[in-house]
């Protein structure tokens, strides 16, 4: 079988930094962090600083025209927005979906619905239908039943590398011939539970998020969605669709080291860029720019930069995590990086790592200099999370 | 490489549910059940986890090790290229904790460990590092589609020539209080048992002693009926004696298997949720007990929906519906010699 090659031919995206691929990269290339004080999660937890979606879930019904009083999700309202982004620039029908599959990443699902409803759900039966809005899988069938039925859905749950893991997952079908077309991303809204529970691991921190700082003090929530349309080359030339970039490699791997710590040596992150290197069929040099997954915590950036150090050597490129902006869109993190990856790709700057000042001590060095003009040939996207469920994604300048 | 088609070998499959665990005892002794909500029955979880590890981990992780510890023992192999994982609800008793806590007492002094094992990677996560592998590593959670969601990723790492062997499993508990959720829900319908299920399949390119072989995996969302014709016709073109349905008496869910009266005729039905009842990995419960089928080579009677299949010289194609649109089909063939 010859191989088939992988293009992106839309993309989507609503994240803290904006609610289309316009508005997000005029954030980035403002260098204007979307991290700010709560507003519309109630929380008695308003020292911390997060990147939400300056939208309320009334506005996105109203966006996506979602009837009220329709049991939905903020993670769904989200996910629906970057779907219809990306299906609209794909210019893929209702009819055309058949044919596509659709792979969603996400942990958190309903449980914002969940965590204001629990107690209905024991007592009475007032909010029975989000019960059935819960769980991750429904939430998956919320965002891709808005646009039509898909030819196959399912949704990965590997915490913060979900959405990476789900395009490569996508990736694997087209590659396989499974089918020409595969929708993947993610979605994940900042919910009670997830804050009080990163809270409780003591990884939030209390001002705006420093990734790969000496005095990092943890990281920012964000939350957002993110989806790109993977296409097999020949099929995306014969309908003319146009070619965003190349998804030319992606590695998985496991750091096997603890639940929610990443091992000092960064084993799995080595592994996970490594893998995808050579899938890619490319040396380290060939990279021009790392979007790293960089959360601002001690350990992760320590760890990543370990990792980095040992995959690039001397050939370290330009490294900046852009949760600096977005804040930590946990689940969606890997498709919104990927989208800003192929900003990048696209408009040829090099994102900045907002909020840096102290090198830390054997860390790198991230990008801080926002760099415009540049002819950027390959990115790497990293994607790693709870559980050592590590991902890295190779996407390519198309011609 | 890229393969075109590829055969797997089931080395080996392990079952802790409402059966009596780690053992095929099911098939000629079953356990019966009246109560409409059933916890698992619980091996001796010594011979795998310390009694230290063993506090720290609610039920999914400790089942979850057990079956997987269980298989790459049988099957003989120490380190899986690949952990594939599904679950519908992760762990859900410490989820609940958690939620409840926070519901109930406000957002202080909750509790890490709590949170951690919500996440629904833990299972896979945990068998990594207790096998140290550093392999490919996933987790589906896509209600009582995930198992079928991590069978397909499996069967597709070993078709793109990633992996030599995979250990792909689904994991569900079921606490009191979410068994009443998922009632109202309609997840577990009138007339089916409200059950907890953990199963894992060790599979190889190679292998002695297989249980049988995996031939197929297809997805789909609301397909057709042509596209079912067209399936169906592929995956039973070299013969099949059963093909094995998430029947389990209850009408609604068992008139989305209508489709196998109409184009499948005069096969025999068999069905497993009547045994093993009814949770987000039940589908693993029907693949297991299909390759155990092909591991005795007969089917036992308790599993009979309708028509006879004594016999399992030709294969068994297993079949899930979840909500009457997602289907899946795998295809489980006896090895060759056998």
């Amino acid at each position: 079988m010859s191989q088939r090659s992988v293009l992106i031919t839309g993309c989507g995206i609503v994240s803290a930094i904006g609610q289309d691929c316009g508005q997000v990269l005029d954030s980035l290339l403002q260098v204007r962090t979307g991290v700010g004080p709560l507003k519309y999660l109630k929380t008695e937890h308003t020292e911390f600083p997060v990147g939400e979606v300056k939208l309320s879930d009334e506005e996105m019904e109203r966006m996506m025209n979602i009837a009220p009083g329709t049991p939905t999700t903020r993670t769904a309202l989200m996910g629906m927005i970057a779907l219809h982004e990306a299906l609209g620039e794909a210019k893929l029908s209702r009819e055309d979906l058949k044919e596509c599959g659709f792979v969603n990443g996400t942990t958190v699902g309903g449980m914002d619905k969940s965590e204001q409803f629990y107690l209905d759900f024991i007592e009475n039966d007032s909010r029975n239908a989000y019960i059935s809005t819960h769980d991750c899988g429904s939430c998956s069938e919320m965002i891709a039943d808005r646009f039509g039925r898909f030819k196959m859905i399912t949704t990965i749950s590997t915490a913060c590398s979900s959405a990476a893991n789900a395009i490569e997952m996508a990736a694997d079908m087209i590659r396989l011939g499974e089918a020409d077309i595969v929708v993947a991303g993610g979605s994940e809204c900042i919910t009670k539970f997830h804050l009080n529970g990163f809270n409780s691991l003591m990884i939030l921190d209390h001002n705006q998020c420093r990734p790969f700082d000496a005095e990092r003090a943890g990281l920012n929530l964000g939350e957002g969605a993110a989806f790109v349309v993977l296409e097999e080359a020949g099929h995306a030339a014969a309908r003319n669709a146009r070619a965003l970039a190349r998804l030319s490699g992606y590695g998985n791997a496991c750091d096997a080291f603890h639940q929610t710590a990443s091992s000092p040596d960064g084993e799995g992150a080595y592994l996970a860029m490594s893998k995808a290197l050579k899938e890619a069929g490319l040396k380290p040099s060939d990279i021009d720019y790392v979007n790293a997954h960089g959360t601002g915590t001690p350990n992760n950036d320590e760890s990543e930069s370990q990792a980095m150090m040992r995959v690039f050597g001397k050939d370290l490129p330009p490294v900046s995590s852009t949760k600096s902006m977005t804040g930590h869109t946990t689940s969606a993190s890997g498709a919104i990086e990927t989208v800003i990856c192929i900003l990048a790709l696209r408009n040829g700057f090099i994102p900045v790592n907002y909020a840096f000042e102290h090198p830390m001590e054997n860390g790198i060095v991230p990008n801080m200099d926002l760099q415009k003009g540049c002819k950027l040939r390959h990115v790497l996207c990293n994607s790693f999370g709870f559980g050592g469920n590590d991902s890295s994604l190779v996407l390519s300048a198309v011609e | 490489m890229i393969m075109e088609k590829k055969s797997v070998k089931i080395l080996s499959a392990k079952q802790i549910s409402i059966q009596n665990p780690l053992c095929e005892e099911w098939m000629e002794n079953p356990l019966n059940y009246s109560e409409d909500y059933v916890r698992a029955v619980d091996p001796d979880f010594k011979q795998f986890i310390s009694a230290g590890d063993a506090r720290r981990m609610g039920k999914l992780l400790k089942r979850a090790l057990a079956t997987s510890l269980s298989a790459l023992q049988e099957g003989g192999i120490e380190n899986p290229d690949a952990i594939i994982t599904g679950t519908g609800f992760g762990s859900i008793e410490n989820t609940e904790l958690f939620l409840d806590a926070l519901v109930r007492e406000g957002e202080q002094l909750l509790k890490p460990t709590q949170f951690m094992q919500s996440t629904h990677n833990t299972a896979s996560s945990l068998i990594g590092i207790h096998t140290h592998c550093h392999g490919y590593n996933s987790t589906y959670s896509q209600k009582g589609f995930s198992f079928d969601s991590a069978l397909y990723d499996a069967w597709m790492q070993f078709r793109i020539g990633r992996i030599a062997s995979a250990l792909v499993g689904s994991h569900d508990e079921m606490s009191p209080v979410f068994s009443g959720f998922v009632r109202k829900a309609g997840h577990v319908k009138e007339g089916e048992i409200c059950s907890e299920a953990a199963v894992s399949v060790l599979m190889a390119e190679s292998g002695d002693n297989a249980y049988c072989t995996l031939d197929g995996v297809k997805l789909l969302d609301s397909p057709s009926e042509d596209t079912l014709k067209q399936v169906l016709a592929d995956m039973t073109a070299g013969g099949i004696d059963a093909v094995m349905t998430g029947k389990s008496g209850n009408a609604e869910n068992d008139s989305w298997y209508g489709f196998l009266d109409a184009m499948l005729p005069g096969i025999p039905q068999l069905r497993y949720k009547p045994l093993f009842g009814v949770n987000f990995s039940s589908s693993a419960t029907g693949f297991y007990a299909s390759a155990c089928c092909l591991k005795k080579g007969g089917v036992p009677a308790v599993l009979s929906a309708s028509g006879k299949a004594k016999e399992c010289c030709k294969g068994i194609l297993v079949v899930n519906v979840v909500e009457g649109r997602h289907y899946s089909f795998a295809l489980l063939k006896p090895v060759c010699g056998r």
